[in-house]
């Protein structure tokens, strides 16, 4: 199916398009539309657009909502959700030393890609390699 | 970041119920974390960058969701010398808490891993790069010895 979300994808929609192409939907495609941009395009899947369902819910990123609404349990997921919180959201409990360097890292992906999708493409590896890393260590959700 | 007087500014009002009183404390704290200004007990006001829309955007979103409302702009200040005197109000805020540091360094034995934590949050919330931001991280630099300082 389609998903759209908005352009110059950062750290929490990266996370969001590896999780949906690994979990939730193999064949998805990807749209991105400008920021603001109304109204959506007919017949595919917002997220990470403030006022959808797949957004940001009671303050917390878009990646954790996704996990709820698909029943997606795997503490690794989890512990990646708490990373990407702290990374794209302001929270005053910070555990994850990790969250500063992947916001900086995602951001830096978007500036050497020539697209949004490109983008994407190239996220994977980031967060393949995070869920790794975690999957390596004691469960910590 | 550009002259003052053609800085966007991205401005925050709403209203949240009274109770539970932890929903509104915890906008409030977002607010400060932020940086953001609070202007006449009624605005608050932030530089306009995609970073500081977009966190603007969602604490809307979350205040909506706390049953509060919020409204959002963006805007420019129109009056000769306001977008100086604000972009000033930041730079004081900042350089008080740079300032604070620097007198900690002075001190027997400072905990450099609390400045360094400090600094680190007062450097987010640096919107128009102070100077004495700088000379802070010069001086952390050198704290810690070695290669680097």
């Amino acid at each position: 199916m389609k998903w759209v979300t908005w352009e110059q994808v950062g750290v929490d929609r990266m996370a969001c398009a590896w999780l949906i192409t690994k979990y939730i939907d193999r064949e998805a495609e990807f749209l991105f539309v400008p920021a603001g941009q109304k109204p959506l395009p007919e017949g595919a899947e917002p997220f990470d657009i403030p006022g959808v369902r797949l957004s940001h819910h009671r303050g917390h990123c878009t990646f954790y909502t996704m996990l709820r609404e698909y029943d997606l349990r795997d503490p690794v997921l989890q512990r990646i959700a708490r990373v990407v919180d702290e990374a794209d959201t302001v929270q005053d409990v910070m555990l994850e030393p990790a969250a500063t360097g992947l916001d900086v890292i995602c951001q830096g992906i978007r500036l050497v890609s020539p697209s949004d999708l490109v983008a994407l493409e190239r996220g994977r590896l980031v967060y393949d390699a995070l869920y790794a890393q975690f999957a390596s260590e004691p469960t910590q959700a | 970041m550009e002259k003052p007087q053609e800085t966007p500014w991205v401005l925050l009002v709403y209203r949240i119920p009274r109770e539970p009183t932890s929903s509104r404390a915890a906008v409030w704290r977002k607010l400060k974390r932020l940086g953001a200004l609070l202007l006449h007990d009624a605005v608050w006001v932030l530089p306009a960058t995609p970073w500081t829309r977009e966190q603007f955007q969602w604490l809307a979103v979350e205040i909506g969701e706390l049953e509060g409302e919020a409204y959002l702009w963006e805007s420019h200040l129109l009056l000769n010398g306001q977008a100086e005197a604000l972009v000033q109000q930041f730079q004081a805020r900042v350089d008080a808490t740079y300032q604070e540091i620097l007198e900690e360094l002075e001190q027997d034995e400072p905990d450099l891993v609390a400045l360094s934590r400090k600094y680190q949050q007062v450097r987010a919330q640096d919107y128009f790069h102070s100077e004495l931001g700088i000379h802070v991280r010069e001086r952390l630099m050198s704290a810690r010895g070695g290669y680097g300082s």
